[in-house]
């Protein structure tokens, strides 16, 4: 009986350190990393009117990352990225045959739906509430890349933005990643890409088996 | 000086047998103190008028053992019939304690039961009985619990645990390791629960290790307080490196953890919680199967000690009463029915039977009794009644006195044991340093914290003084246990050394070699008197004698019906014979050096004594009024087993001699008949001990076989000292090795027992040390200095409890032993 009792407090105890959202650091410091990403860009943070979200342009303006303000009222996408569509046909895509939506306006848009819920807000609604309420309502979608100490949002696919944790001690202060794989299939050679580097990046799968997986890598030094 | 044993309770390693022996020994008054931790006992010799038991027992409590009382005051629980209410409890309770003798008495009214503490030497559980009878309530068997089953109680307790704390420890570690090594186990079908997630909640999962490593910790926590303590006062112990090994693991985890809610996720990876969980784990599992192996290593003793049986049928009054056998007292007559054992120690009064004495002797065959023979507890009564006359009873029996020799023998320790305890004393230091050694070496190479706290820990979880403290005592314990119940009984762990470099036995003849029941086989008178009249003064002279060939004679003469005279005057003459006066007749009766030293002339019998002598026969001359009267041949039967056990001897490369009183030429047809090419005859009692010197001088390791009170000297001054059992007490105590039967087939089982144990151990240290000596320098990160692999501190853990099972395994493969057989083997 008291191995029991003693299981079962067990259990419990691992059951509510699991859902309390005060232990998730990783959640909790990627907003603070985020929050110091667009208070050193303040010119490049936007609402995206469109979109019903924010956006975070690269110093280029050769792409963008928008997340949205409420999943309820997204016309598209929660998160997504929107890119030049140019370099693509540069290093050969046909755009034929990339996959349906995905280019809109001479842009790449790859993303994904979070949800539906209307999101509610205290107070004045800002670029970093709205991502405090992805990693508080869709945790699952933010990550944490050891490999590069980065945080990043998960656009499936295999498609990521993602931003240094501590901007000081980082040469890629924002990436956008894109999974290389469709383009090719559109027949785009990914080391002619200008302006992205055709990269292994070294991650896990859904098992946790470590893997190197190729990706579209355009990486920024915002400081 | 006195001498005590106390059982010690607490030890992990050798170190804390050292530990012991080191505080005990420097207390002012004790002369020497011994642990054995196979036994786990205390030997200890000091002077009462300047330390106490209690003193020692004091020294032994504060460095953190436990000394398990063996009172001397006896415990017996007497269910008792008629107790109707509380006043009657406190009644018998009073009269009891009243008892002289009866230290505490209490009286439970629900169960019914009266629980008394007592000095047997002052009150017999019988006048306790009387005495609640007395006062009117009936006093039924009584329930006792034996010291075998408070012995087996406390082991099996002892065991069940420490299997509970493993199972606790395995419970939480399980999970703790498969989280842990979740990025190793990512092809296992149970996948990581998400919220789990190392990189992705970092925090909860390091909280969630702590919580499994909690009751791992709780469930290993005496390796920490007997660790710690031991440390503290400078004498670490296995528990010490357990303990230091394990909280640098948690201590660097909980940094790490504190660094994780700081913010930096990469400390998951300093994260060793599974580490100390596992140790523990693994050092419980190895801890478990040690108590279980060191269980069956002392299971030779626990089956003669099951033997005796728990009740006698006691004849009272003319009636059959079924007694208690701590009740039977000496002078009792016991009633034994066939199929029965038989419970104490006696002689035979009424009935004929035979008794299967094989679990006291080794002896299959059994052994018809009768009148006026004697009967031992634990034998078995085959096909007849019997009654005899309890002569010896509780630890005065022969089966009691075994178990005694033998529990001595397994508590001794053997000279090859001293190496092991040497080394086990400076052990633990040494591995501390090596492990701040190579911690500091490897960091100052260069390498990462988390790297050399790895190598520390490894260090100091591998190193393992159990497997050296256990090596020697674990195989004595097998080794003498079976040969205790092959009726080989082996004195001590020295003896047991010493008879496996034997290389020269020299046999007793008589009562050894031979049956030593030798019979008259030729007379041969002189003209001047007849073979009759020879015979009567022969027997008369020898009437009374306890020498085998004067017991032939006498034999022999009662079997013919001859009268005995009357003799006036006797004296043995050691080693040569016997000079009586019988009816005014100066006679002597002895050997031809008795005869040569009273210049007396035998050379009318000159022939006849020669023949005889040739034939193996022993010529005894008689001188009647310094006159050679004649000669009576007396001859006695080799052994079966003689000649087979002497050619196994000699088949082993040891050379065999035979020493006897008896003239040369019987003693050289004896020797031939054996196989023996070394005779030593003609040999005065006192001067077989300097026999076996000159050998011994010679450079040779000998071994003495022999029966006789006139052989206790060369048995003490042998190497080796081996009594026959059916042989004479002062041989048997003067003996380093006891054979309770006459088999002469024990001898070189005996030897092949000692080097079967002595390999053992050998083998025992060799893996002990070789572990050690290769283990420490690969935990020390030897072979990753040579770009090898660098060990995990899981493995070395677990390497560690396994070395000390392989030793405890090793040593139980001794219960596999097998005797040579005289018969077919």
């Amino acid at each position: 009986m008291k191995k029991i009792v003693l299981g079962i407090m067990a259990m419990a105890t691992v059951v509510t350190l699991t859902s309390c959202r005060q232990l998730d650091v990783v959640g909790k410091t990627s907003a603070s990393s985020f929050k110091q990403i667009l208070d050193a860009v303040p010119s490049q943070v936007a609402a995206d009117e469109s979109e019903n979200g924010w956006s975070l342009t690269a110093p280029d303006g050769s792409a963008k990352f928008i997340w949205s303000k409420d999943f309820n009222k997204s016309p598209i996408y929660d998160v997504m990225l929107e890119v030049d569509l140019k370099p693509f046909t540069n290093a050969g895509a046909d755009v034929n045959k990339l996959p349906g939506g995905m280019v809109k306006d001479n842009k790449i848009v790859v993303g994904t739906s979070l949800g539906n819920e209307s999101l509610s807000y205290d107070g004045e609604v800002t670029p970093i509430k709205s991502y405090e309420k992805i990693v508080e309502m869709k945790r699952d979608s933010v990550k944490y890349h050891a490999a590069l100490d980065h945080f990043g949002v998960d656009l499936e696919n295999g498609n990521m933005f993602e931003w240094a944790k501590d901007m000081g001690h980082n040469d890629k202060d924002i990436v956008f990643v894109l999974n290389p794989k469709v383009f090719i299939d559109a027949g785009v050679d990914p080391n002619k890409v200008e302006g992205w580097v055709f990269a292994k990046v070294e991650t896990m799968d859904a098992k946790g088996k470590p893997i190197k997986v190729d990706k579209l890598l355009k990486p920024f030094n915002i400081k | 000086m006195n001498q005590e044993t106390m059982k010690i309770s607490g030890m992990t390693c050798a170190a804390c047998a050292q530990r012991i022996q080191k505080v005990v020994g420097k207390l002012d008054g004790v002369a020497n103190a011994s642990v054995n931790i196979a036994t786990e006992k205390l030997s200890v010799e000091y002077d009462t008028q300047k330390v106490s038991s209690a003193d020692i027992k004091q020294a032994v409590v504060k460095i953190g053992y436990g000394v398990i009382e063996e009172a001397e005051a006896k415990e017996v629980t007497i269910p008792i019939g008629g107790m109707t209410c509380a006043a009657c409890a406190q009644r018998i309770e009073k009269v009891l304690n009243k008892q002289d003798g009866v230290s505490k008495a209490s009286v439970n009214l629900a169960t019914e039961k009266a629980t008394i503490s007592y000095d047997p030497q002052k009150i017999k559980i019988s006048a306790l009985k009387q005495s609640i009878e007395k006062i009117g309530y009936k006093a039924l068997e009584i329930e006792k619990k034996g010291a075998v089953d408070e012995d087996k109680i406390r082991k099996e307790k002892e065991i069940r645990t420490l299997w509970r704390k493993f199972t606790i420890s395995a419970i939480f570690g399980t999970p703790l390791l498969y989280l842990a090594m979740g990025s190793m186990v990512w092809w296992l079908p149970f996948p990581i629960p998400k919220a789990l997630n190392a990189m992705q909640f970092p925090l909860v999962y390091a909280l969630v290790q702590i919580l499994l490593t909690i009751p791992v910790i709780i469930a290993g926590y005496r390796f920490y307080t007997v660790g710690f303590k031991a440390l503290i006062q400078r004498s670490p112990n296995m528990d010490s490196l357990i303990a230091i090994g394990t909280s640098a693991a948690i201590i660097y985890s909980l940094y790490s953890t504190y660094q994780i809610a700081t913010g930096n996720f990469h400390a998951v990876e300093g994260l060793y919680f599974e580490t100390a969980g596992v140790i523990i784990t693994l050092i419980l599992l190895g801890k478990s199967l040690e108590a279980v192996s060191k269980g069956k290593t002392s299971e030779a003793i626990k089956k003669l000690m099951g033997l005796a049986p728990k009740t006698a049928i006691v004849i009272q009054d003319g009636k059959e009463v079924e007694t208690p056998i701590d009740e039977v007292e000496i002078g009792d007559v016991i009633l034994v029915k066939p199929g029965e054992k038989i419970p104490v120690d006696g002689v035979v009064l009424e009935g004929n039977t035979t008794i299967d004495e094989s679990m006291l002797t080794g002896e299959s065959m059994p052994i018809d009794k009768k009148s006026g023979d004697q009967v031992y507890a634990a034998s078995i009564n085959k096909n007849g009644i019997i009654r005899f006359e309890a002569k010896k009873v509780g630890g005065d029996t022969a089966l009691a006195q075994i178990i005694k020799l033998v529990e001595d023998a397994q508590s001794s320790k053997a000279p090859i044991a001293q190496m092991a305890d040497i080394v086990s004393g400076y052990f633990v230091p040494i591995v501390c340093l090596i492990a701040v050694i190579a911690f500091a070496a490897w960091l100052i190479s260069g390498q990462s914290l988390v790297f050399a706290l790895t190598i520390f820990i490894s260090v100091l979880v591998i190193a393992c003084p159990c497997a050296l403290g256990l090596a020697t005592p674990t195989a004595i314990m097998v080794g003498t246990g079976k040969g205790a119940e092959h009726g080989i009984l082996i004195k001590g762990g020295e003896a047991l050394e010493t008879a496996h470099k034997i290389n020269t036995i020299v046999f007793d003849k008589t009562g050894t070699i031979t049956e030593g029941k030798p019979e008259v086989t030729d007379i041969t008178a002189t003209s001047q008197t007849s073979k009759e009249r020879l015979l009567q003064i022969a027997a008369s002279g020898e009437k009374g004698s306890e020498h085998p060939l004067g017991e032939a004679i006498v034999r022999k003469a009662e079997k013919d019906q001859i009268e005995f005279l009357a003799v006036d005057q006797f004296e043995a003459i050691p080693g040569h014979g016997i000079e009586v006066t019988i009816d005014g007749v100066h006679t002597l009766i002895g050997n031809r050096k008795l005869m040569v030293e009273r210049n007396i002339s035998l050379e009318e019998l000159e022939k006849e004594s020669d023949r005889l002598a040739a034939e193996g026969k022993t010529p005894m001359y008689v001188a009647m009024d310094n006159q050679l009267s004649g000669i009576i041949a007396v001859a006695d039967v080799v052994k079966q087993s003689s000649a087979k056990a002497i050619k196994k001897l000699q088949e082993m490369g040891i050379e065999v001699a035979m020493i006897t009183g008896d003239n040369k030429k019987t003693a050289e047809a004896i020797a031939k008949q054996v196989g023996i090419d070394r005779v030593l005859a003609e040999v005065l009692p006192q001067d077989k001990a300097n026999e076996v010197k000159k050998l011994q001088s010679e450079g040779k390791k000998v071994s003495m076989v022999g029966d006789g009170i006139n052989d206790a000297p060369a048995l003490v001054q042998a190497d080796i000292g081996i009594a026959i059992g059916s042989g004479t007490d002062v041989a048997m105590e003067s003996a380093d090795i006891v054979l309770m039967r006459s088999d002469l087939m024990d001898v070189p089982t005996a030897i092949h027992l000692s080097k079967s144990t002595i390999r053992n151990i050998k083998q025992n240290l060799g893996w002990a040390f070789g572990y050690n000596i290769a283990g420490i320098p690969i935990a020390a990160g030897v072979l990753y200095l040579f770009g090898g692999p660098l060990l995990n501190p899981i493995f070395a853990a677990a390497a560690m409890s396994l070395s000390s099972v392989s030793v405890l395994t090793n040593a139980l493969r001794l219960k596999r032993f097998k005797p040579y057989q005289s018969k077919n083997g």
